[in-house]
């Protein structure tokens, strides 16, 4: 399971006044203990005003590489803020995000196509969010197709199929499990990742529904999540499932982290 | 520190090997019996007498529930994949089997976790090991011992009511007139002084490497 870990976002209201106070020691704080709880990439999205995201973005990354050697993933809905900064990122990270809406696969994809980047790629397009599975797909063919075409093997994509809150599409979860089923068919070494929480939006006691989500999504195929690794019952809610879906031999990184206190009882 | 060395070629660090395995850390342990390997005969067997050392600490690490079942079973098979590893130096340095031993899960028990680890120990420690599994009668055991002139007999349980199955397996041995010829060790949950003495068996452990000292100090 690949953790994308989602700490780093001026919409986390602490985060965002951390960015715009310039709060150096917050960030990296942030940056560390996301490192240390097992985040594979730590994703830096500074959701400021447009005219200042670049500059808030390179401040960003600098406190990042200069505290952790995880992966950058680089977070923008501006292609063009995300190619601006790419230079700055030490290491091959990830893009987040891609999707066939504007000329965001035009400007990413040939700035990553000899390289060992990897890439989130969202399900929709110009016409926005697709109500059926089957224009979904369409759009992941697509997508998959024009990476390709970039020399992006499917195994450097990360396909968020979007969810939908559970409170206004009922039929939300079992849309996002036949688009993984289907695509992991096409593809068995693509990954399929979602930003987890959007299922609960609407509905009480919201942490219930995101794991039930975690622990279906997964047995559906899903393999990438962006996150917040520092949530102890989420972790432990997806060590325990990678265990079970045969990911973890021996169960030695789900009885690992309880040893380090990752997961459990916190021991502070 | 205690160092084997094998002309002045290649230096092991033994403690560093235990340690390895103590922590579970299979690409180290690996890394290291590779070179134990290239060391040369003398060496494997300092490196396996190592591993058991590790594999008792990591026992003792389960005992205190830092380690979890998976943990064990873990290791076991790290301790059987050190022991293949090793196998062929240890043979070119002669090393001497202990003999055979028969060892199974008695009649109406069929846990095999704890009896599957005292298999893998018993076998690095030098033992020729016929495993007859779980569930075994005493019929079959006597007959197994017969057959391949064995003297000394493992008997796990886990159920209370397996003791009785022990008591059995004494007795056949008895009604077999082979009583005096062979040692009988049992052990598992259920077993303690008190049921070893009651079942006329002659050694009991709980703890998988005092299992494996009893029946070494036997065989030499």
């Amino acid at each position: 399971m690949i953790i994308i870990g989602e700490k780093i976002n001026g919409t986390i209201p602490s985060t965002g006044v951390a960015i715009a106070s310039r709060d150096s020691a917050f960030i990296a704080d942030l940056a560390v203990r996301q490192s240390e709880a097992g985040a594979d990439f730590i994703d830096v999205c500074a959701s400021t005003a447009p005219e200042v995201e670049v500059e808030a973005l390179k401040w960003l990354i600098d406190i990042v590489q200069s505290v952790t050697d995880v992966p950058i993933s680089i977070d923008s809905p501006n292609p063009h803020a995300i190619k601006a900064v790419f230079t700055d990122i030490e290491k091959p990270g990830l893009i987040n995000s891609v999707s066939l809406e504007a000329d965001k696969t035009e400007v990413l994809f040939p700035l990553i196509a000899d390289t060992e980047w990897q890439v989130v790629a969202l399900l929709c397009d110009n016409n926005g969010i697709p109500q059926t599975s089957e224009q979904r797909l369409e759009i992941a063919r697509q997508t998959i197709d024009c990476a390709v075409g970039y020399g992006i093997a499917p195994s450097r994509l990360h396909i968020d199929p979007l969810v939908i809150s559970l409170s206004t599409d009922q039929t939300s979860m079992t849309k996002f499990i036949h688009c993984c089923q289907e695509i992991k068919s096409w593809y068995p070494e693509i990954h399929i990742t979602s930003g987890l929480s959007n299922i609960s939006f609407g509905l009480p006691l919201r942490k219930s529904i995101n794991q039930s989500f975690l622990v279906l999504a997964m047995g559906a195929g899903m393999d990438s999540a962006i996150m917040d690794p520092l949530d102890r019952d989420m972790l432990a809610t997806l060590l325990g499932t990678d265990a079970l879906l045969e990911n973890d031999r021996y169960c030695r990184k789900y009885t690992t982290a309880y040893r380090q206190g990752k997961i459990g009882k916190s021991k502070n | 520190m205690n160092h084997s060395d094998n002309g002045g070629e290649t230096m092991i660090d033994v403690n560093e090997i235990t340690q390895q395995m103590s922590d579970l850390d299979e690409a180290a342990l690996l890394q290291s019996l590779a070179e134990v390997i290239n060391a040369g005969p003398e060496s494997a067997l300092a490196a396996l007498q190592a591993c058991q050392a590790g594999l008792e600490q990591v026992g003792k690490r389960f005992e205190t529930q830092e380690y979890f079942l998976s943990d064990l079973i873990y290791a076991g098979e790290l301790m059987t994949d050190a022991a293949a590893l090793l196998k062929p130096a240890l043979a070119e340095a002669g090393t001497a089997t202990l003999g055979k031993l028969v060892i199974c899960t008695v009649k109406g028990d069929i846990h095999d976790i704890g009896k599957n680890i005292v298999v893998t120990m018993l076998g690095a420690a030098g033992f020729d090991v016929i495993d007859l599994g779980v569930d075994v009668a005493p019929e079959v055991i006597v007959q197994t011992a017969i057959d391949n002139d064995v003297k000394i007999i493992g008997l796990s349980s886990v159920l209370t009511l397996a003791v009785d199955s022990i008591q059995a397996t004494v007795d056949a041995f008895v009604a077999a007139g082979l009583r005096d010829q062979v040692k009988i060790i049992i052990g598992g949950n259920p077993v303690s002084a008190t049921v070893c003495e009651k079942t006329g068996a002659d050694a009991w452990a709980h703890n998988p490497q005092d299992g494996v000292t009893i029946c070494r100090g036997w065989a030499s």
